[in-house]
């Protein structure tokens, strides 16, 4: 009888044990010492291969990012194009990035305000969304993308850069200036497209 | 009834050869789930776009194995002049294995990318389920005839080696119903939120509590092989769902701990002066139940984190504080029944063993 009270003593306490620690002790000790990783997006360069062109002509945006801060679980270079219909008018040329940029057309859900890369939100106009996940710390990707303009005019540009986990406001690129659809901020630039 | 037959014993080298297929079935099916575990985390961190990659290799090798296995239990049964359940079964599930592959094929080639839950995912992991069954079953089915008489009781070695693929896939069936991970832009088979965190709360209890209390009986009812098969399944997922992921790797500690109420649950079975009682099968049901929320960490949080909060996403870098806060949150909730779907597993596995006893 009292082998069975140790033996039934020595289980309670080991489990009780396990609880504490499990469902106390240990996750208060991580929630203390894990921090989420600290990433920072930059748009390093912008370049044009023209900044102005006939209608019926076409140009080359190359874009670089880079992650000035922690590792990124994913980072998205982000290259909009306002005054096209369709992504069809872009055509990615060249890139390093980890895995293949997304394009994405008017219509396709997209995400907001830093949040995440797909929402509840619905694309205005096409994009191309070039990423790596991860992003490792130091390290830069870069993408060109040959652009045909449907109307002549001033044919506007805007990128942007975006880290996740989005911590902090050094998470994303530019950290002030205009705001996109999307509730995000973007460099805009432009090419004069001239009649033909 | 008895489901394996009364045919005369199985001749020594035909039945080492077939104990040799179950074993290469089950090994195949467990590097098959380590892989596809793997292959789940790997998705999460790098998005692979390519079929070429270590956990596919790893997965792929496994399917290899298993076939050899199958191979050699219909080479046993031609020998033995029939082929018997546990072997139609192994060998049923290494077809649907197989057939996966070129199904899934077919299914990339014409929706692109699928997520975890899609048609050739499920006939792969059902092929897992039922090739890892057919195994064990073979293991047992070796034993009640080569040892006609005696108490049914496999090598510890023998019982882990079968009934951890069996965890392994029963686990992946459960995952595809309550993981968000089965949108694509054709289809959208993400499970629904609600059903998803039930189903998560009885399956994976149940699971746990079926797999590791049998392998208490598999074994003879002898302390041990239960706290090994426990050990082993968190090794696994360590290996694949926490070492690939630096921001989880501090938290190993805190996964392993879980080995103990394994420990416990095996010592509260184990005790002799319990043993004609099935109120330590209750306990012990109860207890590794509860546990699933731990032993199933870190994709747990993503089942959870859906419920609770959705639209915030569950990036590798935030897993851990994401699982700590829903610990604290919904882990009470989902506690009592765990534990009854635990009690309901263990009394499964016990409902089991007492058939394979009166064979």
């Amino acid at each position: 009888m009292s082998r069975t009270v140790a033996v039934v003593g020595a289980l309670g306490a080991a489990l009780a044990l396990y609880f504490v620690f499990s469902l106390y002790i240990l996750p208060m000790s991580y929630q203390e010492s894990i921090t989420p990783q600290r990433p920072e997006a930059v748009i390093t360069s912008v370049e044009f291969s023209a900044r102005e062109i006939a209608l019926g002509e076409k140009f080359v945006i190359s874009v670089a990012g880079e992650n000035r801060g922690q590792e990124a679980d994913m980072q998205i270079v982000s290259i909009g194009f306002p005054n096209l219909t369709s992504i069809d008018g872009a055509t990615t040329t060249s890139h390093d990035f980890r895995q293949t940029p997304f394009r994405v057309e008017p219509g396709d859900p997209v995400g907001t305000s830093y949040i995440g890369p797909q929402g509840n939100l619905t694309a205005v106009y096409p994009s191309i969304e070039a990423f790596s996940r991860p992003w490792e710390k130091g390290k830069s990707y870069s993408i060109s993308i040959e652009v045909k303009p449907e109307m002549e005019g001033r044919f506007l540009v805007f990128t942007k850069s975006v880290a996740f986990p989005h911590t902090r406001e050094m998470a994303h690129y530019p950290r002030e200036g205009m705001l996109d659809y999307q509730n995000e901020f973007v460099q805009i630039h432009s090419v004069n497209v001239t009649k033909p | 009834m008895h489901y394996f037959g009364q045919g005369s014993s199985l001749e020594y080298g035909t039945g080492r050869k077939f104990l040799a297929g179950c074993i290469l079935v089950s090994l195949g099916v467990l590097l098959a789930a380590g892989g596809g575990s793997w292959d789940i985390t790997n998705h999460l961190l790098n998005k692979p776009e390519t079929f070429f990659a270590p956990p596919h290799a790893l997965l792929y090798s496994g399917v290899g194995t298993s076939v050899l296995g199958a191979a050699l239990l219909l080479s046993s049964s031609r020998f033995a002049g029939r082929i018997v359940l546990p072997a139609k079964m192994a060998v049923a599930g290494v077809i649907l294995l197989i057939s996966a592959g070129p199904v899934d094929f077919a299914w990339h080639s014409a929706f692109g990318l699928d997520g975890l839950f899609s048609p050739p995912h499920f006939v792969l992991v059902s092929g897992m389920v039922l090739s890892s069954l057919g195994a064990i079953a073979g293991m047992v089915y070796y034993r009640t005839m080569t040892v006609r008489g005696e108490a049914v009781r496999l090598h510890p070695a023998l019982v882990v080696v079968g009934i951890l693929p069996l965890w392994l896939s029963l686990s992946g069936i459960v995952d595809m119903f309550t993981l968000p991970f089965s949108e694509t832009p054709y289809f959208n088979f993400n499970p629904d939120r609600t059903s998803a965190v039930v189903l998560a709360a009885v399956g994976f209890p149940f699971v746990i509590a079926a797999c590791l209390v049998g392998s208490y009986f598999l074994a003879g009812r002898r302390f041990g092989t239960m706290s090994i098969s426990g050990a082993a399944f968190i090794v696994t997922g360590i290996l694949t769902s926490i070492v690939p992921s630096d921001a989880l790797i501090s938290t190993i500690p805190f996964y392993s701990l879980s080995v103990i109420p394994i420990v416990v649950s095996d010592a509260l079975l184990s005790y002799k002066q319990w043993k004609s009682s099935r109120i330590p099968v209750y306990l012990a049901g109860a207890i590794v139940g509860v546990t699933f929320f731990m032993l199933y960490y870190p994709l747990i949080t993503h089942t959870y984190n859906e419920f609770t909060n959705f639209g915030r996403l569950v990036w590798p870098g935030v897993t851990a504080p994401i699982y700590f806060e829903l610990l604290s949150t919904v882990y009470p909730y989902v506690v009592v029944p765990a534990a009854a779907f635990g009690i309901v597993g263990a009394l499964t596995a016990d409902r089991l063993a007492a058939r394979i006893k009166a064979l």
